[in-house]
């Protein structure tokens, strides 16, 4: 099906069994509904490939996508980046839709888990971060930058995945730019073990994005 | 990137996907599969000694029944939440049956404690390892049937797939290993099948991602 044949008025697929806001007609009550199941009638023509079809599609839903984000995260950039994941999976799981059944359902719990993994991992980062959004001169750079969130996203999972000792190192000694000394005091680690552990830090980071220069390393600043 | 250039390259090139199998239908296909690998396994092992006397009993049929029904429903529900549009309280069908399985076995330990006392336990690492033994490959068939859950519920997912696989291969377990206390069958069974499921929910996911990739 071309998605010029859905566009026009009543050339959506029909199911097996009326929707809920439809009356005998075929004719759809709830603007709501109707825009749904014309896009679920675009997603099952994308199902086939019409590339049309799924590009009108994800550019309708996105203003839905974004409601459901805001709903749940206040944060304007982080809004966008649930929106574009959304985006993403549901290009990924676009296979899982089943025509006969409600489009609703579908995009609301794709766009409702993307946000809340973005809450998460807020929510994990929150304490080493600075909330720069909420500085006025900072509205108009907040342009998502896509690769830029991967790789941030991947930087941010990979030093999750440090033990406690190296992450707390790295955060005071690194992010926090304090001395070793200050680090040291605020830690409760020894200058040594801070030490170690900040170059072990470095170095599992290093490998992990294939990074060298091994002079860099250096704990002792 | 801005949505709108994701937008365009993501509806650049949208080859036809073939939609995923309807949940009941692969649920049928999965336990098929399933009773099919534990039935030839229980076939090559030979029946348990006194099968014809506990099939008799009645608590024995429901022991059994109610196991059967739990791995069922734990199948049917673990596919119909690994799609985005269906609702997070299937994870609730296989509870009742679950529940009822697990009374089962406990009251049967009551009626015997009252009977003779405290009947004498066991170890039986050999129940244990074969519902793992079983149980770990098809949890893994469905994690792979399901694997598209990965970015929407993977952990309830793999959670019920464990317990689809480990409550089916109990059946088949019962079939061909006696233990004469009720308590055995729940601590190695129950126990084991909790073991299955506890490992799927923890490392399912990353299963799941890793198939998905």
């Amino acid at each position: 099906m071309s998605c010029a044949a859905l566009l026009r008025a009543g050339s959506l697929p029909a199911g097996p069994a009326r929707p809920a806001g439809m009356t005998l007609d075929g004719h759809v009550a709830d603007p709501r509904l109707a825009q749904e199941q014309r896009w679920g009638g675009l997603l099952a023509a994308a199902q086939t490939g019409d590339a049309r079809a799924y590009d009108t599609l994800l550019r309708e839903v996105t203003p839905r996508l974004r409601q459901l984000a805001r709903a749940r995260i206040r944060d304007a950039a982080e809004v966008e980046d649930a929106v574009q994941d959304a985006l993403m999976t549901i290009h990924a799981l676009r296979h899982t839709y089943d025509p006969m059944r409600p489009f609703g359902p579908w995009v609301t719990t794709i766009a409702t888990r993307r946000a809340i993994d973005r809450l998460r991992r807020r929510g994990r980062g929150a304490g080493r971060e600075s909330n720069l959004d909420d500085l006025p001169e900072s509205a108009a750079s907040v342009a998502p930058v896509a690769e830029d969130r991967i790789v941030a996203r991947n930087l941010r999972d990979a030093v999750a995945e440090l033990p406690e000792s190296q992450r707390t190192a790295l955060r005071l000694a690194k992010l926090e730019d304090l001395s070793l000394a200050e680090a040291s005091a605020r830690s409760g680690l020894s200058v040594g073990a801070l030490k170690v552990a900040t170059h072990r830090a470095m170095r599992s980071l290093r490998r992990r994005f294939g990074v060298g220069g091994e002079g860099e390393d250096r704990a002792d600043r | 990137m801005q949505t709108d250039e994701l937008i365009s390259r993501l509806s650049q090139d949208v080859p036809p996907v073939r939609r995923v199998t309807p949940p009941m239908q692969a649920a049928l296909r999965w336990l098929a599969m399933a009773l099919g690998v534990v039935a030839a396994v229980v076939l090559l092992s030979g029946f348990r000694h006194d099968l014809e006397q506990r099939l008799m009993l009645m608590h024995e049929q429901v022991n059994l029944l109610a196991a059967l029904a739990t791995g069922a429903a734990a199948a049917v529900a673990a596919f119909h939440l690994a799609l985005p549009d269906r609702s997070d309280r299937w994870a609730l069908l296989p509870l009742p049956f679950a529940a009822f399985w697990v009374s089962g076995l406990g009251w049967g330990c009551i009626a015997e404690f009252i009977e003779r006392g405290w009947p004498a336990l066991r170890v039986s690492f050999g129940c244990m390892s074969f519902i793992i033994g079983f149980g770990v490959p098809l949890t893994l068939g469905m994690l792979w049937m399901t694997r598209h859950a990965a970015r929407i519920r993977p952990g309830p997912v793999a959670a019920l797939a464990g317990l689809a696989a480990a409550a089916l291969a109990s059946v088949g377990l019962s079939l061909v290993h006696h233990l004469e206390a009720a308590a055995m069958v729940l601590i190695w069974h129950g126990g084991s099948v909790l073991l299955v499921m506890l490992f799927s929910r923890i490392w399912g996911k990353r299963a799941m991602r890793a198939m998905d990739a």
